[in-house]
């Protein structure tokens, strides 16, 4: 579990790490915390020709809320996620990830451009209807979530493109819910329900190469009773939904039958969860 | 004039001194064989199969030679090692032998077999090297189930083996055809056992140096059997036994997986050897681990018990097969599972009638070796899966049904239908008071709220084992090999200053051997706990000991070093005697001073004596030879059986499967403790790697015999996070032997298979009938019960 020689280099800035990539053609990785690609490099699973250290890349870790919307520099890590109030569903999901040494070295954006189907983060920006900012050897270009994604271990990236800003608009309410077999590990399901407004979305992880979004069969589902209660018979039904609208496929942890079942129970978890949220709970967020 | 005496120095056994090891091992100051650098050393990566079964046709290894950093490149066929084998021995009847090369040879077994070795300045370019090793293949059909049909087998694992069987063997007592026919109710159960492996934190790691000069071998290893590893080694490597030393330095875990012979530690010692003065690294990575490190508990049992109306256990007759993987495993051959499942697999229950047919079988899957609790967390799920069913046919309370049967104090010493002889009966007094820890009541009382009112579904597992632990001559005569395990060796040595070195011959990877040694020589010696040095792990240091596996070292070790403290206690009450011309029956020696009856002074130092030992021959008196130290064996002849009782009560979610450790208690006698935090630390380590392997760990192998679970990603060891505090408590009945221990390393691993399985059984009412119990499996089996 060593791994293959490669290059090494430390880029300087955005535009360095860019032009050492595109140099590379398709044999340039990015560095950022390794928690994804240290181990499949020791597995030889993986052999870039140059490795693109981008930690000492200046201004990559800003965290800050401009409109409705958290912009995430891409070395932001887990840890700081997990730790800030600015936007608390991302607060809840990064807690899920892996554990402390993980969480204090991966990055927001190495996690997206991994781009792991049963990842907490993938998830989460599908869910809000996020964005990343990506620098290439041309021009700068603005992906959707929805477009991010294309299959497992699969993004819409190019070779000498990097993410270099995560856009994650703060929902209004939401719920998250995962099963892991342990504490720390990939989920085996994970379900993300967000509301912004009156329009709610909900992603599962876990089901599919890439997060599967979704959609309810209505987009004013009214989740709670006059008196506020949590309506469980419509959070059921959109569970129901949710599980015979997915194809899981089977796998050590779970055949596909248990994983349909689990997708319902996590998305009536997460669905449940943001019903019950009140819209004042809602943190304040700065104009 | 009256004279008091001095109060009684307090013992250091029975109380939780400071460990010996801790200042080293917990500021990241512990020595280990992963560490070890050498002048000139050299670093080895193995080139593995990629298949589980095939001939190899041909080993191209001109490309790693041209590789950055390589200087060698060893095959099967290398003159070095191609006339050596790994035989594992013994003399029971029908034991098929089958050779094991260091470097396949000719064909592969197992997906992980090593096939060549490639030597490089570090590990990187090693496995640089190993990539460019190109070995053609012609697939052989593969075998990975150990309980196929005969007709299932296109291609025996050995030629020497048509059927794939490497042992078989019938454990009889009484008529149990004609006790069947007498019992009030039969049941039938089959069970299957999940293969998963020790694992421990430091995987295998091996330096080999050998020096030709002299012909001297030194093998750095982190093995759990230093002298029993040099012994094999000289006759493998056909050196005189004197001229190895094998020294195993702080070794991080080894849970019985280092307690074996390795062909990659042959084929790095043969290498050594072929290239002299270079010491040869190998240090084992976590997917080496894995894949060829050994694995355990892959059985299936078939079993039928009859009871009598009032409960009692009639008969039991059981077939078991024991997935033996490709090679037997050496030294301990392949009947080290089965026998052991056959041996003991009718527990702490009395039992007259006993017809039990074990077998070894061999296939295409990595080798199976000792793990901790051998055998017996699959034998003890079997046994409490066909007490609970007996309940359930009985309509009889399941702890009332086991309490009808237990071995009783009244009973001992018991002879078990395999023979084994059982000296402990605490087996009523654990229950009790394991189950007044865990307040049956109280859980049986929530169990029926929640299934009135809603709630997840509650379920109580229990477990009852008997250990069998310290094995002397006669109780590990049972896999007839070449060796008997039943004794150690143990030198106490006064310094000239007075204080103490332990010469011992026991090992430790990580359990406090060196504090525990220490606590029973200062007080068979009368010397404090600080003024005690051990040695351990060294066979040029200390003169034997076979080393750590079957909870042997606290009550064999242990009696070795209290023989051994009381021998020279003796010694050096005879010169103080003669020096200080007093009868020596009225001395006494403690805390390092020697006292005359009904004095408070001390009448001479031990520092005193030892320097008239060593340094003032002007003043030994007549008769006595300079120094002051002494060896002792000891061998239990027997062993010492410690009884356990654990209980859980889990909860079960329908919905997931997701399984709920509410609460967890284990009771055990471990005898005369030495060290109240060591047992606690041995007793909860062990439930924790019972409920890996009950609810996580497995080594799954498909159809085609590749591991599937090659990873920490896949292969889930269980961390704190998912073990439940867990109450402990202890009844103490002394062994008989010299230290009144019993062992306790191993006993938590036996129980957490038929709590886990019990619970569920409990809760929802349907018998588990295959391990791990899973969230899956749990769902799984709910989809059958509920609409």
């Amino acid at each position: 579990m060593k791994c293959p020689p490669f290059d090494y280099h430390r880029a300087t800035g955005v535009a360095d790490a860019v032009a050492t990539l595109d140099a590379a053609g398709d044999e340039g990785k990015i560095l950022a915390g390794g928690q994804s690609l240290v181990p499949v490099l020791a597995l030889r699973m993986a052999r870039p020709a140059v490795l693109v250290d981008i930690n000492h890349v200046p201004g990559l870790s800003s965290l800050e809320v401009r409109g409705d919307t958290l912009h995430l520099g891409a070395l932001v890590r887990h840890l700081t996620l997990a730790e800030q109030d600015q936007h608390p569903l991302l607060a809840e999901a990064a807690r899920w990830i892996g554990h402390t040494a993980i969480r204090s070295r991966g990055t927001v954006a190495g996690s997206l451009a991994h781009a792991d189907p049963s990842a907490e983060l993938p998830s989460v920006l599908l869910a809000c209807d996020g964005a990343v900012q990506v620098a290439g050897p041309g021009a700068t270009r603005r992906v959707g979530a929805a477009d991010l994604f294309v299959g497992a271990l699969q993004t819409d990236l190019g070779d000498a493109e990097m993410i270099t800003e995560v856009e994650l608009p703060v929902p209004d309410g939401w719920g998250f819910s995962e099963f892991a077999r342990r504490h720390g590990d990939f989920a085996v399901v994970s379900a993300v329900a967000t509301r912004f407004g009156d329009r709610i979305r909900v992603v599962i992880g876990g089901v599919a190469g890439v997060p599967h979004l979704v959609s309810p069969p209505d987009s004013t589902p009214d989740l709670l009773t006059v008196s506020g209660a949590v309506q469980d018979d419509r959070v059921a039904e959109i569970a129901d939904a949710a599980a015979r609208g997915v194809e899981p496929a089977s796998d050590l942890h779970g055949s596909a039958d248990h994983r349909r079942a689990l997708t319902r129970e996590v998305v009536r978890r997460a669905v449940a969860q943001l019903a019950g949220t009140p819209t004042s709970d809602r943190t304040p967020v700065p104009a | 004039m009256t004279t008091t005496s001095p109060a009684p120095e307090p013992t250091a056994s029975g109380t939780a001194v400071r460990r010996k090891e801790d200042a080293r091992l917990l500021t990241g100051r512990g020595r280990y064989v992963s560490d070890l650098t050498l002048p000139r050393m050299r670093h080895v990566a193995f080139v593995r199969s990629p298949l589980a079964h095939a001939h190899i046709t041909s080993v191209d290894v001109s490309e790693a030679l041209e590789t950055d950093g390589v200087s060698a490149v060893f095959t099967g066929d290398h003159p070095a090692l191609a006339s050596v084998s790994l035989r594992a021995q013994s003399g029971l009847p029908g034991y098929v032998e089958t050779d094991q090369p260091p470097l396949a040879r000719g064909k592969v077994r197992f997906a992980g077999e090593a096939v060549a070795a490639v030597v490089a300045d570090d590990r990187y370019h090693a496995e640089d090297g190993a990539e460019g090793v190109d070995v053609e293949y012609e697939p052989l059909s593969p075998q990975v189930c150990a309980w196929a049909s005969p007709e299932e087998i296109t291609d025996p694992v050995h030629d020497e083996a048509p059927d794939n069987v490497l042992l078989s063997r019938t454990f009889r007592a009484g008529d149990v055809e004609a006790a069947l026919a007498e019992a009030a109710v039969v049941v039938d159960r089959e069970v299957t056992t999940n293969r998963h492996g020790g694992n421990p934190i430091e995987c295998r790691a091996g330096v080999a140096r050998y020096e030709i000069a002299d012909r001297k071998l030194t093998f750095w290893s982190g093995t759990q059997v230093p002298y029993i590893v040099r012994t094999q080694l000289a006759g493998l490597l056909d050196l005189p036994e004197g001229n190895i030393r094998v020294i195993a330095p702080d070794v991080g875990g080894g849970f019985g997986v280092k307690a074996v012979l390795y062909p990659e530690d042959v084929a790095l010692c043969l290498m050594a050897m072929a290239m002299p003065g270079v010491a040869l690294k190998w240090v084992e990575d976590r997917v080496e681990h894995l894949l060829s490190a050994t694995h355990a508990r892959e059985h299936r049992y078939v079993l039928r018990a009859g009871f009598a109306a009032d409960g009692e256990l009639l008969a039991v007759k059981a077939d078991a097969w024991c997935n033996a993987g490709a090679y037997s495993v050496y030294p301990w051959t392949a009947g080290i599972e089965p026998l052991m499942a056959g041996g003991l697999l009718t527990g702490p229950y009395k039992l007259a009638h006993y017809e039990c047919t074990v077998r070894g079988v061999t296939t295409n899957t990595s080798p199976s070796g000792p793990y901790r609790g051998v055998a017996r967390p699959s034998t003890v799920f079997a046994m409490e899966a066909l007490m609970d069913s007996g309940a359930r046919a009985l309509e009889m309370d399941p702890i009332a049904l086991r309490r009808r049967n237990l071995i009783l104090p009244a009973d001992i010493p018991y002879t078990m239908p395999s023979r084994l002889v059982d000296d402990s009966g605490a087996y009523e007094a654990c229950l009790d008071q394991a189950l007044e820890t865990f307040g049956l009541e109280g859980w049986r009382a929530e169990q029926q709220r929640r299934r009135a009112g809603g709630g997840k579904p509650l379920g109580i597992g229990i477990g009852i084992y008997n250990e069998l632990t310290g094995l002397g001559r006669a109780a590990s005569a049972g896999p007839r090999m070449a060796f008997r395990t039943g004794h150690d060796a143990c030198t106490v040595r006064i310094n000239p200053d007075g204080a103490v070195t332990v010469f011992s011959g026991v090992t430790s990877q990580g359990q406090g051997l060196e504090t525990t040694m220490a606590q029973v020589v200062a007080d068979a010696l009368g010397v404090t706990y600080d003024a005690v040095e051990v040695r351990i792990g060294d066979t040029d240091e200390s003169l034997w000991g076979f080393g750590a596996f079957s909870s042997r070292q606290a009550v064999i070790g242990g009696g070795a070093a209290h023989l051994a403290g009381e021998h020279v206690r003796g010694k050096a009450l005879a010169l103080a005697a003669a020096l200080k011309e007093a009868p020596v029956e009225d001395l006494d020696l403690r805390g390092g001073e020697v006292y005359m009856a009904g004095q408070a002074k001390s009448i001479i130092s031990l520092a005193e004596v030892a320097r008239v030992a060593y340094l003032q021959s002007d003043r030994l008196p007549e008769g006595f030879e300079p120094g002051l130290e002494g060896t002792k064996f000891y061998d239990p002849i027997r062993g010492a059986f410690a009884a356990g009782v654990q209980l859980g009560a889990l909860e079960f979610d329908p919905a997931t499967g997701e399984i709920g450790i509410l609460s967890w208690v284990c009771v055990e006698d471990a005898g005369r403790i030495v060290h109240p935090v060591i047992v606690d630390g041995q007793i909860a380590g062990s439930i924790a790697q019972g409920i890996g392997g009950a609810m996580y760990e497995h080594l799954v192998y498909d159809e085609a015999g590749n591991l599937t679970t090659g990873t920490l990603l896949d292969y889930l060891m269980p961390t704190s996070g998912e073990i439940p505090e867990l109450t402990i408590g202890h009844v103490s009945t002394p062994a008989a032997n010299p230290t009144g221990v019993r062992g306790v390393g191993e006993g938590g691993t036996l129980a957490p298979n038929a709590v886990v399985a019990g619970a569920v059984a409990d809760a929802l009412g349907v018998e588990v009938d295959d391990l791990p119990v899973t969230p899956a499996s749990v769902w799984t089996l709910l989809q059958g019960v509920t609409p």
